[in-house]
């Protein structure tokens, strides 16, 4: 129970948001419109997985917002070209592994910092798609949308397929020796190379991965409406690595529960929703996700200098 | 510390050389007359925005008619102070003539109140700064023509009663502001049977338009109508009223563009889409520029001629492009932009 | 000891000379482009629409230094600049002592940064992206998203718009800042102190510095400046919005990080975040005279704060291998 205190505060936090939504708006909780949510957010999740990873292994990446947006364009043009919806699939996730590799390779070849190696390729990957693409939607090809199934089938498959890749890592982290690279890494690099880890294929791959996943999460949005449109993406970065933050996982590297991010991401995807079911003006919603940061780390702060102390 | 100075000293020499070049205070081609090519400045409210990318369509080709040299270029993020820094650079750059669709009503106007002491001949189109800032504006529609037909409409859908929704695109947007107070007029006066129960913005963003009008949708049961008056809204909120199985129960109507809006209003799920010709108005908006420049084109003018589309009507100081025009299963097809 | 001090030197001076000769490159190449770039009017053109990102990157070089960072200073500007425009216009204050309140809620603002990372020593990445949404939230609560607040009298504008004794009026508050900043950074105990603790903070504190003073120095600075920022951002543009100041945090950690600064902490330079700056808006602005459209000035701001990063390292790359040459024999015993 102490083990997982942090993650289960957050759980707490989100039972006492809906349960406030249960006595004041029960419409929030009929299952089309939650369905709907939830297969939005799949796609976030994903991305949100990964970006635990990274802030794990002691680095950040806020490119993936701009990787998303190419991604999601690259596949839509392709798709609309007349690939098979197999081969764009590939194709994304291919893309947004070959945008990582190079964060990962400036990153761990290079030494740079990543929060401004990551700032770099943000700015670049947007402004070059924003010069190409003008704004422009891609209207995607019919039968591409929930990949050809029903409506509500295409959304469980999405829902699933999230939660699958959010196991699987949780699984992974923990028993894979893969996956406890990353937290040695996020630990103490040296220590970690002392012990016959190689920090720095470590740092890579965790980026080639994150990059994958943003792939990959392009494309679960993309086969979600029939037109894709270059904007996609903005403001990723803060959704996944506040999940991330308010989650558990520490800016620090080496600490942080996937299962954590998972809780977080909830919380945070809940609010819009919410202000909209209690008939709360719209502009109240940055400063309520800034508090609920806010609170999430003061609440960190303040534990480990009680423990300090 | 000797090579810094060293530096420091070829760079001062360097700048002091650089600044003996003229800077003129007067616009580029004051005595034209034919000798100099007008160099007109199109500023979008911002990059990457189809609408203004099929105005620039429409500008390009007066540009061409006229001989015209045509700068198109706007800020990429979304920071208020940006279009003033542009204009300002051009004016230093020298160009004869601005036109800006302004984000910032009172803000823009600083600068180009600016550029008309230097002399060069200003127009805003699609949206308007402040009146003494500029000599004329191309005007689509009035705020208030804008703000009325979006509300007749979404009248003519609910039956004159119900509740509807709004979709902007944010909450600081100056133009949406006036048309959402003229939406509120035109309700107050005529249609007092429909309520405006939430206004929620989408960021300019079409997922979040969808995520946005989702929530609406299961909060709000007797919702009959969703307006989103910016483009990437109207897809975005058909696709929801879509997904929620709720087509033809809630209408869908907005200002956005044909291309992004025919799956839906031929699915149904969308009944009107109200816009205007944009590559009119950049068209209109590059011969107004051109004319003022060349003196042309005066106040009180009571018309303007602009190549092919032929006569526009002044009023006052706007220059009218004509009426909204209304996109629907009928005719959207005919339209490419 | 000495000798590797020489070293950074060297490093730093490199660094430095290698930004200022892309100034000079930049400057020449914008002059041959463009009739119009290198006159009078222009260069103000520069200094004016580059002094609040440079303010705010001036105030974020001691940050870094520590090892931190505050990404809240772009949405405190916003917030600084409608609290501005609400002091003077809803209640009523002449315009000096707006301003004054408006400091005071940087002031106040900063602090609230400067608590949670020394009370609570909570990480500065994560505190300031929480006050990031926080203050621009705020902002756009206070005004319900739509409210602005312009008619400044003109007294005022005069601040951000017109030429006092021939240069632009807000660049004498800019030099005076940056004289102070570099002062602070370069010639004081406090500033010395900066580098410190961004090198090793425990190590700071077993010498006796107060190192949770030092730091909530920095973010209450920060948000001090970030308020005359905002300040001079409205007098410019005319007009207050809650949306100010949006993406001036990226572009002030571009122009110290382009200046030679490492964000790591512990080195770094208030002259080499001016170049920083210059380069970036002699950059912006030189591209509209040679007719490029925004998105390239984007993209090569992205290319060039790869490529300072690059160059920054290579020398210690090479320390690195050779060092490694020479330790090849002490492998470490697990594979």
């Amino acid at each position: 129970m102490k083990k997982h205190f942090r993650e289960l505060s957050v759980a707490g936090a989100l039972a006492v948001v809906l349960i406030g939504l249960a006595i004041f708006a029960p419409a929030f909780f009929q299952p089309q419109p939650l369905l709907s949510l939830l297969t939005r957010e799949a796609p976030t999740l994903v991305v949100a997985c990964g970006m635990a990873l990274v802030i794990i292994s002691r680095q950040i990446d806020i490119s993936v917002g701009s990787q998303f947006a190419v991604c999601s364009v690259c596949a839509g043009l392709l798709a609309a070209k007349g690939w098979p919806l197999p081969l764009v699939f590939v194709s994304s996730v291919l893309f947004g592994a070959i945008m990582g590799a190079f964060n990962g390779w400036l990153v761990a070849g290079l030494r740079l910092p990543s929060i401004v190696v990551t700032l770099a390729t943000m700015v670049t990957w947007r402004e070059a798609l924003r010069w190409q693409r003008q704004g422009e939607f891609v209207n995607l090809p019919d039968g591409l949308q929930w990949l050809g199934l029903s409506q509500v089938a295409g959304q469980w498959t999405l829902i699933l397929a999230a939660l699958v890749i959010l196991v699987f890592l949780a699984l992974a982290t923990k028993h894979l020796s893969a996956g406890r690279f990353v937290y040695a890494v996020g630990t103490d690099a040296e220590a970690a190379r002392l012990a016959g880890i190689r920090p720095q294929l470590t740092t890579f791959s965790v980026f080639v991965f994150m990059g994958a996943l943003v792939g990959l999460a392009a494309m679960m949005n993309v086969v979600q409406s029939p037109q894709v449109d270059p904007k996609s993406g903005s403001g990723l970065e803060l959704k996944v690595i506040a999940a991330a933050v308010v989650g558990g996982v520490a800016v620090s590297g080496g600490r942080g529960k996937l299962w954590g991010v998972f809780v977080g991401l909830l919380l945070l995807a809940c609010i819009s929703p919410a202000l909209t079911h209690l008939h709360i003006e719209a502009y109240w919603e940055k400063a309520i996700q800034g508090a609920i940061i806010l609170l999430a780390v003061v609440a960190d702060g303040l534990r480990t200098r009680k423990q300090r102390n | 510390m000797k090579n810094i100075l060293s530096l420091l000293l070829v760079a001062g020499l360097a700048f002091v050389s650089g600044c003996g070049k003229s800077d003129s205070s007067s616009s580029g081609s004051t005595d034209s007359a034919g000798g100099k090519k007008i160099t007109v400045a199109l500023m979008p409210k911002s990059k990457g925005n189809a609408y203004f990318i099929s105005c620039k369509k429409g500008a390009d080709k007066a540009a061409k008619e006229l001989g015209v040299d045509l700068i198109f270029d706007g800020p990429t993020d979304p920071d208020p102070a940006k279009q003033n820094e542009i204009v300002e650079n051009w004016i230093t750059l020298g160009v004869d003539a601005i036109a800006v669709a302004c984000e910032n009503r009172e803000g823009i106007s600083t600068a180009l109140r600016k550029a008309k002491a230097k002399g060069i001949k200003v127009i805003t189109y699609d949206a308007d700064a402040l009146p003494d800032a500029r000599e004329f504006f191309v005007n689509q529609a009035t705020p208030e023509g804008i703000g009325y037909g979006l509300m007749d409409e979404a009248a003519r859908l609910c039956g004159n009663e119900g509740e509807f929704a709004i979709i902007t695109a944010s909450l600081t947007a100056a133009n949406m502001i006036e048309w959402q107070k003229h939406i509120e007029v035109r309700r107050a006066d005529k249609y007092p049977n429909m309520k405006m129960i939430a206004l929620r913005p989408c960021d300019d963003l079409k997922d979040k338009a969808q995520s946005e009008t989702t929530a609406l949708l299961s909060a709000n049961t007797n919702l009959k109508c969703i307006m989103a008056i910016c483009s990437p809204g109207v897809p975005g909120a058909a696709e929801a009223v879509k997904q929620a199985g709720k087509t033809g129960k809630v209408k869908v109507l907005g200002l956005g563009l044909p291309n992004e809006n025919k799956r839906y209003v031929h699915d149904g799920v969308t009944d009107s889409v109200i816009l205007w010709n944009t590559e009119d108005l950049g068209y209109l908006a590059v011969y107004s520029a051109n004319a003022l420049a060349k003196g042309e084109l005066k106040a009180g003018d009571k018309k303007i001629k602009a190549g092919a589309l032929g006569e526009f009507d002044i009023n006052g100081d706007n220059i009218m492009l004509g009426k909204p025009f209304i996109f629907n299963k009928a005719n959207i097809d005919q339209f490419d932009f | 000891m000495n000798t590797d001090k020489h070293g950074f030197k060297t490093i730093l001076l490199r660094h430095e000379t290698i930004l200022l000769l892309v100034v000079l490159l930049e400057w020449f190449y914008f002059n041959s482009v463009g009739p119009r770039f290198g006159s009078v009017d222009n260069t103000f053109d520069i200094m004016r629409h580059s002094v609040e990102i440079g303010l705010l990157a001036l105030v974020m070089t001691p940050i870094i230094l520590t090892g931190g960072i505050d990404l809240s200073v772009g949405s405190l500007l916003g917030l600084c600049a409608i609290s501005f425009g609400k002091f003077w216009r809803d209640a009523g204050m002449p315009i000096p002592l707006a301003a004054v309140c408006t400091i005071g809620i940087g002031a106040l603002a900063g602090g609230l940064n400067a608590t949670l990372i020394t009370w609570l020593r909570l990480p500065p990445l994560i505190v300031t992206l929480g006050t990031f949404s926080l203050f621009r939230g705020l902002a756009e609560a206070i005004t319900r998203g739509a409210d602005t607040f312009t008619n400044f009298p003109a007294s005022f504008l005069f601040l951000g718009q017109e030429r006092w004794l021939g240069i632009p009026a807000q660049a004498p508050i800019f030099i005076l800042v940056a004289i102070g900043i570099w002062l602070l950074v370069h010639r004081t105990t406090f500033g010395r102190s900066f580098r410190a603790i961004g090198f090793a903070p425990e190590g700071t504190r077993y010498a006796g510095i107060s190192v949770e003073r030092r730091l909530a120095m920095a973010y209450v600075l920060a948000g001090i400046i970030a308020a005359v920022a905002a300040i001079i951002y409205t007098s410019r543009l005319g007009q207050a919005k809650a949306d100010a100041g949006m993406g001036y945090e990226l572009f002030a950690i571009t122009a110290v990080v382009l200046g030679g600064t490492s964000i790591f902490g512990g080195i770094g330079t208030v002259h080499g975040t001016l170049l920083g700056v210059a380069a970036i808006a002699v950059l912006n602005n030189g591209l509209v005279h040679a007719r490029q459209p925004r998105e390239v000035a984007g993209m090569l701001t992205g290319l060039l704060l790869i490529l300072a990063l690059t160059s920054s390292i290579i020398p210690k790359m090479l320390a690195s291998l050779k060092a490694r040459r020479q330790t090849s024999a002490t492998k470490p015993i697990i594979t």
